[in-house]
Order: structure tokens, then C-alpha cells, then sequence
């Protein structure tokens, strides 16, 4: 869909900040350019969009170079959000996301009633669409910019950092609405970001780059983390490799014991009438179950599972199914033979 | 022209020197009126919206009428300079008044809460932290009003005192080029050197924007 | 005062009204929105395309900023007398002061007010797709436009005030009042013309102003943000 031939961009003052970049975004897919400042990924990325232009070698969009097609025209086809959001200040929130079918030369009712359409899809009430920007929050603005990267309907996204200018607990939500959007339309999205753990989280393939303009790594997230290729990639990963892969471990099929079974332990689980998990007692001290530890489902990681447990009082993690009904329990000892027994050894 | 500046050397020279006077004395006034009231302004935000009004009045006010309107103001004879220095002195401060405050407003608050939380008093936070961040946007201002008064000034000509006015109202009348050229001239290269003038002080008073960022 | 009295004698008398009173305060009010008008007009055809392109590229800007001081630096008056001789008396000369009085306001805030238009912004909206000449018009202009319209009362302000020059050369305008006032000695006159144009001048910019507030997107105003925002919100 997207494809680097030996790219490179070197600026006038002598810079070398993308060397013979070679690399392939795969069609319906999320591919994830990371690395510390000055790697290089933004520029990489803003030459798929020709907002910067290669200085030797080859971008190609859906077959054709870029260098071939009318800026303006390839850009129409290509949606874009970056960090700020960029919206237009003087413009409501309805008109900003439909600023491209507006280029295209879209009849208005029709461009606004996408644009309503998208304004819903992005988790924001239909009253924000006489709003103007400077009446958003940081990540109200941003939703709007996705809303309007997906306005005309492009089959690709470029992302720069989309969700970095917001605090913690709002980019957890934006990055989640995001993934659940990609499930549902299934883009080709290049996508920028400096941290490694959303990079990690978001990316089908992700791309580590490194100081200079080279690519040190394209990999899965889950192979990013088994075996990085170089101490620098290692170093970037960062600490825990081990336990975050567990991250990428489905727990459907970790086998359990049935939930009534005898066990060591002196807490007893609480059930309330349907067989749903409320939490632990002891002697008269109960525990619910949210601080108690929670429940997971086989849809859940092991990394998840293994969290549980350590949380439990009883050092033990209760499965539920679809309706909430308890239907399993496992310990760490459990959790560890299951590793050992599936873990393929990777020699490094 | 040679033949004009050699006849009238001392003539050009004392309407320049006389030009000289009546463009930088209000603009010192000015600045020293401006100052205090900015000042006040940014400090009681009340005071913002009419000070803002009287100053678009008064300098809606032309200059010839002001230069008029004041005698009988202020009880003096049309043809005294005072009354020039006055009317431009307004002008200056009606421009320099928005000046100040957008100055001070420029200061960002943050920077402002930590010299208090360190320990300033009111006015030695004014003096030695909002005015000399406040000196670019000031001093921008500054070279406005200067260059404007020295083009106001001549306007005095028409009642009698304008520094090099007077070259003007003398060269229309006897149809003579020199004059006015011998004026023109000199008027701008006055102007662009109060204009070097406070671009040097402002260099002088900001060190730090003299050195280049990373 | 007997000035203040007058003062306002002279602006009441009827006969001083009348549109068909050549010397007359209706008359000279044409002569003066003429002279301000046809100036304003020029200059601005002049400074703002120049502004556009130095504000847009960002390339000249050392010619912006300094011939908007020089341009403030020439004499009004000196500049009046110079083309009089030139070409004699009429309205060219005092057309060619006033333009030149009005072009450093007009390019200077064209020039400022794109420049303060945040990079991002810019950034984004050639993302979106939009040719320059789109970026230009579409994006930096409206956002520029406060900005931009403050140049242009400050430039009318100053044209309307100066424009008093035109009875200087035996034109119209307000400026005969001051000028045969104080031919005559007849202060009265001398006044009225000064309140004639102050007020000139204050009801024009209160017409820009009303003209600023309907031009100006709300967004970029200021003025959305008054309106509330309910509690309950997404973040």
C-alpha cells in the first residue's frame, strides 16, 4: 500500500535525517514509526504525504510515486492528524471535519451529514457541531481531528503523535476509541509516536528508528519484545520485556480448577445468587472483589491473569464467562507451569 | 539647491534644531505620563475599558484642530510652541497608554507568580522583572510615536511654529523645491536616527535577546 | 464660555446644513470622505496584496517592516508641498499624502497579523490538501483578520485626521474651517472644524468596528468562548 525505496532526505545544511529508508506498510494495517527525537519518523511520514519531498530515492502511495501527483490531489486522499489537532479556528467543528469534502467540491448537505455521522463516531454529542474549536478541551479537539482525517473516507491515515498532548487518563481513552474505530474500518495508518509502550500497544508492525535516520527494527510488537535486534533497540524497549510479552498471551488456554475445588488458602469466594464472583471472606474480614483482585476472561492476557493473582488476597485469579458467572480459578504456580510449558526459547 | 542650503545654512539649522526640541520633548513626556497610567491600567483591569476609550478619542482628534483647540484651553497665544509640545504630548500618551499595558500583559504569568512566590514587593517586581520584559513590546511602541511627531510637527508650520515645517510653508510659497526637499530629507534622517536611537537602547536594556537561542 | 457657545451655534445653524451650501458643513463632509475614501482605497490596493505575499512566504519581510517605519517617517505635509510644485495644485497632491500616510499601517498589520497565525494551523490545512492560494485565503486570512482590520481603523484614523491638509492647497474637506477660521480670527469656526472631524473620525470606526464584529469568525473573536459548557462532557 505504502512503500519506502532507499529514501532519503538530507536538508540543506547538511542533515542526514531519513538515510535509504526501505520499508513496507501493509494494507489494512496500523504500522508504527517510534524512535527518540530526530530519528527521522515524522519526516519519514510526511513524505508519504509529500509535505516533505525525498531528496533521493522512491515513495510510493497505492503503486504510484508521489512525486508524480499533484500535491493538493494526493493529500485529499490521505487523511492527517497531527499533535496540536490543527483545527481551524475559525471554523465550527461540524465545517473542520468537513474541510476535505468541502475541497472535493462535495454538495454541503451531504459533506455535513458525514460530517455529523463521523462527530458521533468519535464518542462526541451532536450539540458540539455549532462549537467552535477554542471552546474544546485538548482531547475533545483531537477527536475532531481524526473526525476530519476520516471525513472523505481516505484508505489511509497518517498519525504524528496524535495523542501526546493530552494527560494520561484521557490518551488511555483516545488510544482505546482508536483501536475499537481501526476494528471497524480497517485503514492503512502510518503512525508517529516517541513512546514505546503505545507504539507497542497500537501497532500491527512497528518500526524503530534511530538517531540519523535509520531503521534499526520492523517487527510485530510481540517479536519486538522476545528478540530485539540490537542493544540500542533493546535499551529503547526498555525494562520488563518478559512480563510485557505476556502481554500478547491469550489466557484461552490456561486451564483452571472449577471453582468450588479445596484449596490451601483460608479466604472463601463470595457468590451472590446468579454465581457471580463478589469478592473474598475470611473469618468475618471480607475483601470485594475489585480490591480483592478483579476477574478476567479468556478474551484476557496472561500478563492480566498473572496481575490478578498478585493482587488477590488468596493469590488466586477467578475466571468468569460471558454473563459475569464464575467458572474457574488459577494460582501463580498454574500460570508458571503453563508458561514453561508453551514458551518458545528464544536464545538471546 | 546648493545655492539655497549655502544662503540658508543657520536658518535650516535652527528650524532643525527647534524641530528637534518639539519632537523629543513629548515623547519623554509621553513616556513618563504613560508609564504610571499603563501601569495603573494593567493593575486595576477596570480602568482598561475607559482609559481605552479617551485615549481613541483623543487621538481621533487631528492634529491641527488640537494644535488650536489648546490656546484657548490653556489660555496661551496660537504661536506658542507650548502649545505643540501639549498637543503632541497627548498623543503620545493616548498611544503609548495601549502600548504599556499590551507591554506588561506580554509578561507571562508564570513568570510573574514565581518572582512573587521569591519574594518581590509590588513595585520592585515592576521595575525589575514586568517592565524589563516588557521593553520590546514598549519600546515598539516607542518608535511609532517618535517618528510619527517627528512628521506631526510640521504640521505646526501652518499656524507659525514648526521646525522644519517652516521650510515647507516657505518653499510652497515662493514655488522653490529646495526648501522642501532640504526639509523632507532632513525630517527622515532625524526620524531614522531617534528610530537607531531606541532600537540601540533596546539592545542595550535586553541582553539576553542579544544572544542567539539554541 | 462664549467659545463654547459659539461653537455650538455655528454647528447648529441651520443654513450651515444645507447640501446645497457649498461652504456649507454638508458639503465639506463629502469633500472629506472623498479625499479619505479614494486615499484609503488606493493605499489599501497597494499595501494589503503586498502584505498578503510577504506575510504568506515570509520572504521580503525586512522590506516590510522597514519600509512601513520609513513610509512613517516622510512628512505629511513636506510630501503635500513637494508634489504641489510638481504638478500644481489639485487632488493629486493631497491623494499621494494621504496614500502614503495610510500604506506602512495597512502593510505592517497584513504583514503582523499573518504572522501570528500559529504554524500548525498552516501546517494542517496544506495537509488536508488545500493549494496556497487556498491556505492563504481559507485559513490565514479569516484568522488574521483582527488583526488586519485594527490596521485598517488605525489607517482611517489617520487619513480622516490628515486629510484636513486638503485646505491647505485650497481643496475642501473639514479642513477649511480651520484654515478660513483662522484666516478670519473667528475661533468659533477653528473649533467646530476640529469637533467636526474628531467626531468624523470616532463614527467611522465605530462603523469598522460594527463591520469587524460581523466579519470576525466568532472562534477566532474570542467571543464563543462566553457561552457555557455543559457538566457532563467527554474528554
Amino acid at each position: 500500500m505504502i512503500t519506502f525505496t532507499a529514501v532519503t532526505k538530507q536538508f540543506p545544511d547538511g542533515t542526514v535525517a531519513v538515510d535509504e529508508l526501505t520499508l513496507d506498510l501493509p494494507e489494512g494495517k496500523i504500522t508504527v514509526f517510534v524512535g527518540p527525537s530526530g530519528c527521522g519518523k515524522t519526516t519519514s511520514l510526511r513524505m508519504i504525504n509529500r509535505m516533505v519531498e525525498p531528496t533521493s530515492g522512491q515513495v510510493l502511495v497505492q503503486g504510484r510515486d508521489v512525486m508524480t501527483q499533484d500535491p493538493a490531489e494526493l493529500r485529499r486522499g490521505i487523511g492527517y492528524v497531527i499533535q496540536a489537532a490543527g483545527l481551524l479556528p475559525h471554523r465550527t467543528v461540524v465545517d473542520n471535519i468537513a474541510t476535505v469534502p468541502y475541497l472535493l467540491g462535495w454538495d454541503k448537505r451531504r459533506a455535513r451529514s458525514t460530517a455529523l455521522e463521523l462527530l458521533e463516531r468519535v464518542g462526541l454529542p451532536a450539540a458540539y457541531a455549532k462549537r467552535y474549536p477554542s471552546q474544546l478541551s485538548g482531547g475533545q479537539q483531537q477527536r475532531v481531528g481524526v473526525a476530519r482525517a476520516l471525513a472523505a473516507d481516505p484508505p489511509i491515515m497518517l498519525m504524528d503523535e496524535p495523542f501526546s498532548a493530552v494527560d494520561p487518563v484521557v490518551r488511555a481513552q483516545l488510544q482505546a476509541e482508536f483501536l475499537r474505530l481501526q476494528q471497524d474500518l480497517g485503514k492503512t495508518i502510518a503512525f508517529v509516536t516517541h513512546d514505546i509502550d503505545e507504539a507497542v500497544k497500537l501497532g500491527d508492525l512497528v518500526a524503530v528508528f534511530r538517531q540519523g535516520g535509520h531503521l534499526a527494527q520492523v517487527d510485530t510488537p510481540e517479536q519486538l519484545l522476545a528478540a530485539p535486534a540490537n542493544d540500542f533497540v533493546a535499551d529503547f524497549v526498555g525494562r520488563d520485556r518478559g512480563i510485557r510479552r505476556l502481554g500478547f498471551r491469550l489466557a484461552d488456554t490456561l486451564p483452571v480448577q472449577p471453582v468450588g475445588a479445596p484449596r490451601d488458602s483460608e479466604w472463601v469466594l463470595d457468590l451472590d445468587d446468579l454465581g457471580r464472583p463478589r469478592g473474598w471472606s475470611r473469618r468475618g474480614e471480607t475483601a470485594s472483589m475489585q480490591s480483592g483482585g478483579g476477574t478476567f476472561t479468556t478474551g484476557d492476557s496472561l500478563r492480566t491473569v498473572l496481575d490478578l493473582t498478585l493482587t488477590s488476597p488468596a493469590g488466586v485469579a477467578v475466571r468468569v464467562d460471558q454473563d459475569g458467572v464464575a467458572d474457574g480459578t488459577v494460582d501463580h504456580a498454574a500460570i508458571a507451569a503453563h508458561i514453561q510449558g508453551d514458551t518458545v526459547r528464544v536464545d538471546r | 539647491m546648493l545655492q539655497y542650503l549655502s544662503t540658508s545654512g543657520p536658518a535650516v539649522l535652527s528650524a532643525l534644531g527647534q524641530h528637534v526640541v518639539l519632537a523629543l520633548l513629548p515623547v519623554l513626556i509621553g513616556l513618563a505620563i504613560a508609564l504610571p497610567v499603563g501601569y495603573l491600567a494593567h493593575r486595576f483591569r477596570w480602568l482598561y475599558p475607559p482609559l481605552l476609550s479617551l485615549s481613541s478619542v483623543l487621538y481621533a482628534v487631528p492634529s491641527l484642530a488640537l494644535f488650536v483647540v489648546l490656546p484657548v484651553i490653556l489660555g496661551t497665544q496660537i504661536l506658542d510652541p507650548l502649545n505643540i509640545v501639549v498637543a503632541l504630548s497627548v498623543y503620545t500618551v493616548a498611544l503609548l497608554v495601549r502600548t504599556v499595558i499590551d507591554g506588561l500583559a506580554s509578561v507571562p504569568t508564570a513568570v510573574t507568580a514565581a518572582a512573587t512566590a521569591v519574594g518581590f514587593r509590588p513595585l520592585g517586581l515592576l521595575l525589575r522583572v514586568e517592565l524589563p520584559i516588557a521593553v520590546p513590546v514598549i519600546l515598539a511602541g516607542l518608535r511609532v510615536a517618535t517618528v510619527s511627531n517627528v512628521s506631526l510637527v510640521s504640521v505646526g508650520a501652518l499656524l507659525g511654529v514648526g521646525g522644519l515645517g517652516a521650510l515647507f510653508t516657505d518653499g510652497l510659497q515662493r514655488n522653490y523645491l529646495a526648501p522642501i526637499i532640504t526639509g523632507i530629507v532632513l525630517s527622515v534622517l532625524l526620524a531614522l536616527v531617534l528610530d537607531t536611537a531606541i532600537v540601540g537602547v533596546q539592545r542595550v536594556l535586553t541582553p539576553w535577546s542579544r544572544v542567539g537561542s539554541r | 464660555m462664549s467659545v463654547v457657545s459659539d461653537v455650538a451655534a455655528f454647528l447648529v445653524d441651520g443654513s450651515n446644513w444645507q447640501p446645497g451650501n457649498p461652504d456649507g458643513i454638508s458639503a465639506r463632509l463629502l469633500e472629506h470622505l472623498q479625499y479619505t475614501g479614494i486615499a484609503l482605497v488606493i493605499a489599501a490596493a497597494a499595501a494589503i496584496p503586498v502584505g498578503l505575499y510577504i506575510g504568506h512566504t515570509g520572504r521580503f519581510a525586512f522590506v516590510a517592516i522597514n519600509a512601513g517605519n520609513a513610509g512613517r517617517a516622510l512628512p505629511t505635509l513636506g510630501l503635500l508641498s513637494l508634489v504641489v510644485i510638481l504638478v500644481g495644485i489639485g487632488l493629486v497632491p493631497v491623494i499621494v499624502a494621504l496614500v502614503v500616510l495610510a500604506i506602512p499601517p495597512l502593510l505592517t498589520a497584513t504583514y503582523a497579523g499573518l504572522q501570528s497565525v500559529d504554524r500548525a494551523t498552516v501546517d494542517a490545512a496544506r495537509g488536508q490538501g488545500m493549494r496556497e492560494r487556498q491556505v492563504l485565503l481559507r485559513t490565514e486570512v479569516p484568522i488574521a483578520l483582527p488583526i488586519l482590520m485594527s490596521g485598517v481603523r488605525n489607517a482611517t484614523l489617520q487619513v480622516v485626521a490628515t486629510a484636513t491638509v486638503a485646505a491647505y492647497v485650497a481643496l475642501g474637506g473639514f479642513g477649511r474651517f480651520l484654515v478660513d477660521g483662522l484666516a478670519v480670527r473667528e475661533y468659533a469656526q477653528v473649533v467646530a472644524g476640529a469637533v467636526l472631524v474628531a467626531t468624523l473620525a470616532i463614527v467611522l470606526d465605530l462603523l469598522l468596528a460594527c463591520v469587524q464584529r460581523l466579519v470576525v469568525s466568532p472562534g477566532v473573536s474570542g467571543r464563543a468562548l462566553t457561552r457555557t459548557t455543559p457538566r457532563k462532557v467527554t474528554p
